[in-house]
């Protein structure tokens, strides 16, 4: 054989795995280029358009809600007859925070311009109509300017309409700040998150840790893999390991919300399983791992299976054990953070539920919440296991 | 009485260890295994209490043949066989005392010994047993924090919770200094004789051999090629088993 | 033994032992008891409800006073020890919080183990239709026709029904009708000897089956006859969604489906789906793992200690840079994922950030790690011959790193496939985004499907990096 041969070889299949490797890459940006509305486009990173609408959303996310001051709601209002006539009109105050609209009375569908004087500046404030039945009508949201005025066209519906005497009016409502300040009431919220995730957590992992201890010896070569029935037994614990740890909590958490209603439960039923198969596994590499001396001692001793792994295979493994499970607190820590997610509960199911209405203030409190406890965990759990090994 | 009779092993990648490995020990031997790395002694001592099943042959043990025993049977033969080997193999995390009750498993329940809880006649002999190689004193120590010398002996008190008949000691000096190499077989003979428990001991160097053995057996490639006393293990002898490059070397210090 | 040693720790636990010198025992006792006081406290706050929150059983329940009982024996049990050191034995504070923090969790974390047994029957539901998973199907020719029907009544009645798509022709004897009404309805042009069956339409676009009336698991099926006609009853079904007016008369359709076997197997819609979806999330995995290993690999360089400590300036971006990462990689990928979904919008391209970003936090810390253990030796070397900072970390440093820097990334791969399966769960993309669907929908077989869909391909990944991380070492 000529030593060029086995060069030419490499040269080829060097250039078949680069080949391979550019035709993965096409295809992945092409795939997800095509398969839907937002495909990965990394120029929109950079676009004035993103920025302009998701600046404002990150800065929610980064700006935590954590203090407030007691509010108290003052409405501010002026009757406006529709139609004119119907029924008296209203005279505006002439000073402090007053409204003024540009005619004292309207007919259905007129429109006019009611202006704000003196009111909290730089603020988001709703104007409408408080019907004679009691009942609002929602109106445009404006922004008062510095000094406090805003000017904002508004509509005379004809569902305003004086009914039995009683006229329309226009009305805002202001969010006046009392008291001093406070912790918010997201605090408080997330606080209760955050405690029940790291509950959630501890059950889980306690949990696990019962079942999959265990497990772990019949996963294990040295320990289980002898005859037969032996052998049969230490695949069939293995391959159960291994087909749940493909799955994340979150999708199985998905299937015991189903089974057991939404709730923490279901999420720590499914930290549970994942961590029984992800400990399981830990487990039984260092319960391979040990000095097969003792045991062959032991066993030379007349002591039985039971008797020789608990006191020669326990006493080796415990360190290990330990160091994996608060390792695996900390993770499931992690895990439950978003698990109440689709699981409900804990801090996850807040953050899903800030997401989805919309409040990226609250949000943000709970995503730095989440960061502040994983950390802290992170450390502690770093710091027991180096006290600890 | 041990009887060794045709024992073969062949291992399941297909390395002959033993091959027709046939001898007897009478009660009160001290049989010293001789033979280079690799020819098969630890697969012998391991034979005769069945941490390695023999592929062919029969080991008879006062008549019963432990070959054929299984489960409860086998861990009552198990029971009365002490082993002792080169790396100690003590359970390094827990204490000395535990190790040293560890060898009364064979005789006492699952349920009362997972729990932990011992007789007071146990604790007692484990305690007369550690006093006999010298380290009552450590009996709370966690056994890595003792010396390898002082490993062997509690591996040797170990064996004796057992109330030996036989003690299989395989290489139990090759991890240890030559000064303690002697302690440690001193032992084992003070066994022998006091005790009358027989010995079956492999050993490497040969002048360990001659003050120890009683009667010497040597294997090579997994067969016997000799059996006498320790005196009749001559230069010629000695390269027979050992092959013609061999020298022989001194364990050092002989008594 | 001072007797102000025990007293420190009668006024404040562990304040005895910080001062004789035990420093991390202190230290726990402090800690431990401060944990229990506040937890008590918080069990004792009651809850501020709003709709957004979950009720969380034992707050505010005054009974959980007497779990005082726990830091007092811990606090008497730290004025023993601190007396008495190496004596008091660790496992009576170890045991009471043990305690007190599994029974509080049970509690708050809503464990309720008897709910398994008794919600079993759900379990039913799920795994009958799991054990068939909706990939592929037998091939067929699907055919349908359908009908509208005014539910209720409107005041005008609608004009004649009579419907016609394709060869299908259905004619109902009346146009509308109540829920609970009984319609007749006609059909010609059906394969004959083909069963079929009746679906109705809501008004908000919702299929139901129709059942039988004497047996509601069965679903119904009629029978045409040899000329294709099927002339059949049916009590108009109860399809008004919750929330919208039952008496504001609306569109409501009923189809009639036929489905003739062909012979031989083809792929489901849900099968397709499952493909796209697996092929979204090998290429979502792939383009993070190359974007956040080439993203990483600078940071790795500010935070490492060895190459930043050199002057004030760098160590202050080596500190920053690293608590960066360090806070980018506690974050889930999926919570980074909803806000990047926020921000982007729905679909892979958010949930590709979303890995690519939390890939550059965790690439960045393990490739600084190895960065900093590499030989200082060669950079010294190469420092000595007049080198500048690129240079050193071209000829020095690479050559050191590049393989430890490959198996990181390799094993990121293989993490990075596994996030990707479900980044679709917070609207990322890839097969979570439709399992999350077809869950909300109960549409179990599906579901099968897609579990059966990322355990194959979990299994492929893993199995892949593991022989190439085995190849490399
Ligand atoms: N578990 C095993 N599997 C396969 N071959 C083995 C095994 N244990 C020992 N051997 C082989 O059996 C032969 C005898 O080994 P051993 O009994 O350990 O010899 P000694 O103790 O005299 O050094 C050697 O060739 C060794 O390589
Ligand atoms: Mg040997």
């Amino acid at each position: 054989m000529t030593p060029e041969k086995p060069n030419r070889w490499r040269a080829l299949r060097t250039t078949l795995t680069a080949v391979v490797v550019l035709v993965a890459y096409i295809l992945a940006y092409r795939g997800s280029f095509v398969a839907s509305d937002t495909p990965i486009d990394l120029r929109r990173l950079f676009s004035v358009e993103l920025w302009s609408k998701g600046g404002p959303l990150l800065r929610d996310f980064l700006t935590p809600d954590l203090v407030d001051r007691e509010i108290q709601p003052v409405t501010l209002q002026l009757p406006v007859p529709v139609p004119c006539g119907s029924a008296e009109n209203g005279v505006p105050a002439t000073t402090g925070p007053r409204l003024v609209p540009s005619v004292p009375c309207a007919a259905p569908r007129d429109k006019f311009r009611v202006e704000g004087f003196e009111l909290q500046p730089d603020t988001e404030l709703q104007l409408r109509w408080r019907l004679p039945s009691g009942q609002y009508f929602p109106g445009p949201f404006i922004t008062t300017d510095a000094d406090g005025h805003f000017s904002a066209e508004f509509e005379a519906r004809p569902i305003v309409a004086t009914k039995d005497g009683v006229p329309g009016q226009i009305e805002v409502e202001l969010q006046v700040e009392v008291g001093a300040v406070k912790l918010s009431r997201a605090f408080f919220d997330v606080l209760d998150g955050v405690i029940v995730t790291i509950f959630m957590a501890l059950i889980a992992t306690a949990a696990a840790v019962v079942v999959a201890a265990p497990l772990s010896f019949l996963a294990a070569q040295n320990v289980t893999r002898r005859g037969r029935v032996g052998t049969a037994v230490y695949y069939l614990v293995r391959t159960v390991f291994n087909i749940l740890r493909s799955f994340e909590a979150i999708v199985i958490a998905t299937l015991f919300a189903f089974w057991v209603d939404f709730g923490p439960f279901a999420g720590v039923l499914a930290l549970t399983v994942v961590t029984i198969a992800s400990l399981g596994k830990l487990f039984s590499e260092a319960v391979e791992g040990i000095d097969p001396g003792p045991v062959e001692a032991l066993t030379a001793t007349g002591a039985n299976r039971l008797q020789v792994v608990w006191f020669a295979i326990v006493p080796q493994i415990v360190p290990n054990f330990v160091s994996f499970i608060i390792y695996h607190w900390d993770i499931n820590v992690r895990i439950s953070t978003i698990i109440g997610y689709v699981g409900g509960g804990g801090i996850g199911y807040y953050l899903a539920q800030m997401i989805n209405t919309g409040q990226d203030n609250k949000a943000g409190t709970a995503i730095w919440a989440i960061v502040l406890v994983v950390w802290a965990m992170d450390f502690i759990s770093a710091e027991v296991r180096k006290r600890y090994t | 009485m041990l009887e060794v009779q045709h024992l073969h092993k062949v291992y399941p990648n297909g390395t002959r260890a033993l091959t027709d490995v046939s001898f007897q020990v009478e009660d009160g031997e001290f049989l010293v295994v001789i033979g280079l790395s690799g020819s098969g002694k630890s697969t012998l001592l391991r034979c005769i209490n069945r941490l390695i099943e023999p592929t062919q042959g029969k080991i008879l043990w006062d008549g019963t043949d432990v070959t054929a025993a299984s489960g409860a049977e086998l861990r009552g033969i198990r029971r009365q066989i002490g082993m002792i080997f080169q790396q100690f193999n003590l359970v390094k995390r827990s204490s000395v005392l535990t190790n040293v009750l560890a060898g009364r498993l064979g005789y006492v329940g699952t349920a009362g010994s997972l729990a932990g809880v011992w007789s007071s006649a146990d604790r007692a002999s484990a305690v007369r047993a550690l006093e006999r190689v010298g380290l009552a004193e450590k009996a709370q120590s966690r056994a890595d924090a003792l010396s390898g010398g002082q490993q062997q002996r509690v591996a040797i008190a170990r064996a004796l919770m057992q109330n030996p008949k036989l003690i299989l000691a395989d290489e139990p000096v090759a991890s240890l200094d030559p000064v303690l190499s002697h302690s440690i077989l001193q032992y084992l003979e003070q066994l022998n004789r006091e005790e009358k428990i027989t010995v079956i001991c492999s050993l490497h160097f040969l002048d360990l051999v001659h003050r120890y053995a009683t009667r010497v057996i040597a294997l090579k490639d997994g067969e016997v090629v000799f059996t006498g006393l320790p005196q009749e293990i001559d230069k010629a002898r000695f390269k027979e088993i050992y092959g013609e490059d061999a020298i022989e070397v001194k364990a050092g210090l002989s008594a | 033994m001072p007797v102000t040693i025990p007293l420190a720790s009668l006024i404040l636990p562990g304040l005895g032992q910080l001062l004789s010198g035990r420093r991390a025992r202190g230290l726990s006792i402090l800690g431990l008891t401060l944990t229990l006081l506040g937890l008590i406290w918080w069990s004792l706050t009651p809850q501020d409800l709003s709709p957004e929150t979950r009720p969380i059983p034992l707050k505010g329940d005054p009974a959980n006073l007497y779990w005082l009982v726990v830091p007092v024996l811990i606090w008497a049990w730290n004025v023993w020890d601190a007396a008495r050191p190496n004596v008091a034995p660790g496992w009576i504070p170890a045991l009471l919080s043990t305690t007190m923090f599994f029974v509080i969790g049970w509690q708050v974390a809503e464990i309720n183990p008897p709910v398994l047994a008794s919600n079993i029957d759900r379990v039913m539901l799920i795994v009958r239709p799991m054990l068939r998973p909706d990939f592929i199907q037998p091939r067929a020719e699907e055919r349908e026709g359908w009908v509208e029907i005014i539910v209720p009544c409107p005041t005008e009645a609608p004009a004649a029904a009579d419907s016609s798509t394709g060869e299908i022709t259905l004619t109902v004897d009346a146009t509308c009708g109540a829920v609970g009404e009984t319609l007749t309805v006609a059909a010609a042009g059906l394969t004959p000897d083909v069963p079929v069956e009746l679906v109705w339409q809501s008004p908000i676009g919702d299929f139901f089956v129709l059942r039988e009336a004497d047996d509601p698991t069965r679903f119904r099926s009629e029978q045409p006859d040899a000329q294709g006609g099927l002339t059949t009853a049916l009590v108009i079904p109860n399809a008004i969604p919750p929330g919208v007016d039952p008496t504001m008369p609306q569109e409501q359709r009923l189809y009639l489906r036929q489905s003739r076997p062909l012979g031989g197997w083809e792929l489901s819609t849900n099968g397709g789906f499952i493909l796209q979806g697996i092929y979204e999330t090998i290429a979502l995995a792939l383009m993070a793992t190359t974007l956040g290993t080439l993203g990483a690999f600078p940071f790795s360089f500010l935070a490492a200690r060895n190459l930043m400590g050199g002057n004030a300036f760098t160590l202050v971006v080596y500190v920053v840079v690293r608590t960066i990462l360090n806070i980018v990689r506690s974050i889930e990928s999926l919570i980074i994922a909803i806000v990047f979904v926020v921000i982007i919008g729905l679909g892979p391209f958010a949930g590709m950030m979303a890995v690519t970003v939390h890939t550059i936090a965790a690439l960045g810390k393990l490739f600084s790690e190895v960065i900093e253990g590499i030989d200082p030796g060669p950079i010294e070397a190469i420092r000595a011959t007049g080198a500048n900072w690129l240079q050193i970390v071209r000829y020095g440093v690479l050559p050191q790193v590049v393989p430890a820097f490959t198996a990181f990334t390799i094993y990121r791969w293989e993490i990075n496939v596994r996030a990707s399966t479900i980044i679709g769960v917070v609207g990322g993309g890839g097969i979570g985004f439709f399992l999350i669907q077809w869950i909300n929908l109960s549409d179990y077989r599906a579901v099968s499907a897609a579990f059966l869909a990322i355990l194959v391909v979990v299994q492929i990944m893993d199995f892949v990096s593991a022989r190439l991380r085995e190849r490399l070492a």
